[in-house]
């Protein structure tokens, strides 16, 4: 309870609440925002964090902003409860976001607001004063914010310990000692103690984490053991987890002199018989598209995790997009097979890097595992990931016992499959040739006919007759809806929303999340085309290139098909999506 | 024996250098006695970069300035194997120049043989970065890949041979395969190996050549005297061959590539990657997430 005494009781429960932190780049948004969510974790809600910051070091405008529910939940509260702000910036900016009854906490010893529900104070300066380095001040508004949200005091401090622990004694209790200040002032204004409480939840066997994460642990699980990235935002963290995560398990982690290099370090180590996979974002998958055609015409299995941001070119590093998907549908020049699977949660993440790693050995080609900045960097309650629940697939590749019964080795034999069996190099009394070029069963250069239409069909055909091998779609909501949604990556989080706050104005939909981008799976878009009167595709880009896709795969339904698109670096926001379907039904 | 892909009847024209190269391979694998499952050829884009195609050994056939970044995952996936990168000059001083540079820190125990012919030839004799100033218009400076070698003070191997002495490549190509066998880090060879249809320099390097041991003061393991010494060839008028770096015994990495694993560690193509024989290792790592 503290040193203040008995709180009076709060005067409202809150059951789904947003906190957001706002304030100048290295004020410490994201450090509020993170012991938040663990706070909230602790006590059983579902917790969606989301950033928006610049690609600079420090300085310039940055927020975060954290959601605690009682229901799941991935996406950001259409209006904020409490608004954090460290400077006047970051109090005008998140103002126009406050719900009705919204509380301001500002630091008042940089600037002064005169808006109702708002309290300053001078977190900088009693900090400076009290523990010497004025940097702490955020743990102090942390602390303010505990009190105003009746947060529990051991718990409070809990996670600031878990938090800070590893960076030694000192800092640990700098930290405490700012908590505590900024407990202590908020306890000063009689308006704040007990202004609400928060209703505890149910979700006690969550974990908190990030796509990034999720796909660095599907990796290791998966059997993914080389990995070779040059950093880039939103996608380093994949790399720097792996970096950590793979060593134990005899996997090797390189950072490349650029992505081209990456691509081909994964592209060799596939080659000598290693699970493989780089990671990159927009700018970098440009220079990887070379790399990719190569595995693909030499048939290399490689995994490539793009983390889209907005482009082109290096567009806004740190924002939102999903505008690589008509790139990556049609990427480099010639022909070749790739799969692009898109994982709409964390736990999707972590499942289907491990689905892409499978993929690519079976088919023996190139695997996009196609991810979103929300996606990658959003933190969010997720059921844990099960090592035992994870299949290892690795398709046909011979070893010395079945070689020493066959008469030949062909790298590139043709089946009727199109799989060719794979023996990697090391393989006692057995040696290969694999080439980009053009080639022939042998891997020997062919510009030969019938040699090449067999090869191009034999590369292209995988496309058709993987398509029960990939991953399914999923369905949310009445069977019997008229209005259909479809949406992938991380517009399932608002979207789930929409369908409720569609479902309380009598609206029915039916929700689409295909988890196969391309190949387009008709087998599962046809029928649920055929089931409604209209459906509309939502994505993160422009042209509204998934909906292109479509319209190519299932041109019988083109006037079905509505594209709801936003492009301005942000997530949807729920009500974005029930104006525009309701807008448009 | 299971048949495998059978070796194929050279691209190249009757008298290209790149066949002292394919002859020197051989015999030095067969010096050697590698076994042929174990050797893992890395070819460039261009005439140079098809050696492979006419070796019984594993090969792979990489894109355009790439091979080195492929042979670096090759070798680091699967140490056990002897990795040979193999291209020409456009292939590594052009499009692969950031590949190239790389490689010489990073320095895994791979050789990178460069058939150095001054000339694109397999695109019809365009100047490359080697060519001299006037050669088919050239006006920019030729580029000399030992001195750059030699400026980076990472213990590789580093040499110049010419396919028109081929006892000299032959015995540098096992001094180099050794190198690489014994995980002490990088070789670079470039051989000079003359297009006979496009930039035919047999005899103008034959003239040329100067087997830098010869010269006084030679000690390859000296960076700085073999620098001088290939500067003054130069400048004479002269080319230098021979063995460029040679570092010494006391001279081994410690931080290089291959450190990342331990010596008896098999690597990642060859690591148990069942999930029954990692079961208590990943959870324990997935218990860690909270």
């Amino acid at each position: 309870m503290g040193s203040e005494g008995m709180p009076r009781p709060p005067a409202k429960i809150l059951a789904d609440l947003s906190v957001m932190i706002g304030g100048q780049g290295g004020d410490g948004t994201l450090t509020v925002s993170d012991l938040l969510g663990r706070y909230f974790r602790k006590i059983g809600l579902y917790v969606y964090t989301s950033r928006n910051v610049l690609s600079r070091i420090r300085g310039g405008h940055a927020d975060a902003s954290v959601r605690a529910s009682i229901h799941p939940t991935a996406a950001v509260k259409p209006e904020v409860d409490v608004l954090l702000a460290f400077d006047e910036e970051a109090a005008n900016l998140g103002s126009k976001e406050l719900g009705p009854e919204g509380v301001i906490i500002y630091d008042s010893s940089v600037f002064t607001l005169s808006l109702p529900n708002s309290y300053g104070f001078p977190f900088a300066t009693l900090v400076g004063g009290q523990v010497g380095q004025p940097i702490y001040k955020n743990t102090a508004a942390y602390g303010a914010v505990s009190v105003l949200l009746g947060m529990d005091e051991p718990l409070t401090r809990g996670v600031i310990e878990e938090r800070f622990q590893r960076r030694g004694a000192e800092a640990l209790q700098k930290n405490l000692k700012a908590l505590e200040i900024g407990r202590r002032a908020a306890f000063g204004v009689p308006e704040i103690p007990g202004h609400w409480g928060v209703q505890h939840g149910e979700a006690h066997d969550q974990i908190l984490s990030i796509g990034n994460q999720a796909v660095a642990l599907g990796f290791v699980v998966g059997g993914g053991r080389f990995f070779s990235g040059y950093p880039i935002t939103p996608a380093t963290e994949i790399m720097e987890y792996l970096q950590k995560y793979l060593p134990p398990f005899h996997g090797v982690v390189r950072q490349a002199e650029d992505e081209l290099a990456a691509i081909n370090n994964v592209i060799g180590a596939a080659y000598a018989g290693a699970r493989v996979m780089t990671s990159t974002s927009g700018p970098g998958l440009s220079l990887m598209t070379e790399g990719i055609g190569h595995a693909g015409a030499a048939e290399i299995p490689v995994v490539v995790a793009d983390c889209q941001r907005v482009g082109p070119s290096t567009g806004e590093p740190t924002r939102h997009e999903q505008s690589d998907l008509a790139h990556l549908a049609h990427l480099g020049h010639g022909e070749y097979p790739r799969f692009i699977i898109a994982p709409g949660t964390v736990l999707e993440c972590f499942e289907l890097t491990v689905e892409a790693l499978n993929l690519a050995e079976k088919w023996r080609l190139p695997v996009i595992l196609l991810l979103d900045q929300a996606l990658c960097q959003n933190t969010v309650t997720s059921p844990p990931f099960d090592a035992a629940k994870v299949k290892v697939e690795r398709g046909q590749i011979l070893v010395a016992e079945q070689i020493a019964k066959m008469m030949e080795y062909k790298a590139y034999k043709l089946t009727e499959t199109g799989i060719s069996p794979y023996v990697p190099p090391g393989t006692p009394g057995v040696w290969a040739e694999i080439t980009g070029n053009e080639h022939d069963e042998w891997g020997h250069v062919s510009v030969a006919v019938p040699n090449r239409v067999q090869m191009m069909q034999k590369r292209m055909g995988k496309m058709v007759k993987a398509q029960n091998d990939l991953p399914k779609g999923n369905f949310f909501g009445p069977a019997d809806a008229k209005i259909g949604i479809i949406g992938f990556g991380s517009t399932t989080g608002p979207i789930w929303e929409a369908q409720e706050l569609l479902n309380g104005k009598r609206v029915a939909t039916r929700f689409y999340q295909p988890r196969t981008l391309f190949p387009i799976l008709v087998h599962e878009v046809d029928p649920f085309l055929k089931s409604v009167d209209i459906c509309y595709v939502v994505e993160h880009n422009y042209s509204g290139q998934f909906a292109n896709l479509l319209r190519e795969a299932v041109p019988w339904h083109h006037q079905k098909i509505k594209s709801v698109v936003k492009y301005d670096g942000h997530t949807f926001r729920a009500l974005e999506l029930v104006r525009a379907i309701t807008g448009g039904a | 024996m299971v048949q495998s892909a059978k070796p194929v009847q050279p691209i190249w024209c009757p008298g290209c250098g790149d066949f002292g190269v394919l002859a020197a391979v051989k015999k030095a694998a067969n010096e050697l006695k590698i076994p042929q499952h174990e050797l893992a050829l890395v070819g460039g884009i261009g005439c140079s970069g098809s050696i492979h195609n006419f070796l019984e050994v594993n090969g792979i056939h990489a894109l355009h300035g790439r091979l080195l970044a492929q042979a670096l995952g090759v070798k680091l996936a699967n140490p056990q194997l002897t990795v040979v990168a193999a291209g020409g000059d456009g292939d590594g001083y052009a499009i692969g120049m950031g590949h190239f540079i790389h490689a010489f820190k990073k320095n895994a125990s791979i050789v990178y043989l460069v058939m150095n012919n001054e000339t694109y030839g397999l695109t019809k004799g365009q100047a490359s970065p080697t060519s001299r100033i006037g050669f088919e218009g050239n006006i920019e400076h030729p580029f000399d890949a030992i001195l750059t070698s030699l400026s980076i003070p990472v213990p590789n191997f580093i040499a110049r041979t010419f396919s028109g002495d081929p006892r000299m490549m032959t015995a540098i190509l096992i001094e180099a395969l050794q190198f690489t066998r014994a995980h002490r880090g990088f070789a670079f060879i470039e051989d000079l190996s003359p297009c006979v249809t496009y930039n035919d320099t047999y005899k103008l390097w034959r003239e040329k050549v100067q087997d830098v041991s010869k010269l006084q003061g030679y000690d390859p393991t000296d960076r700085q005297v073999m620098f001088r010494l290939c500067q003054e060839t130069r400048e004479k008028g002269k080319i230098p061959i021979g063995v460029m770096h040679r570092p010494s015994e006391s001279e081994t990495e410690e931080v290089g590539l291959e450190k990342v694993l331990l010596p008896d560690d098999l690597g990642p193509a060859r690591a148990d990657i069942s999930i029954e024989g990692n079961l208590a290792g990943y959870t324990k790592l997935l218990r860690a997430v909270t």
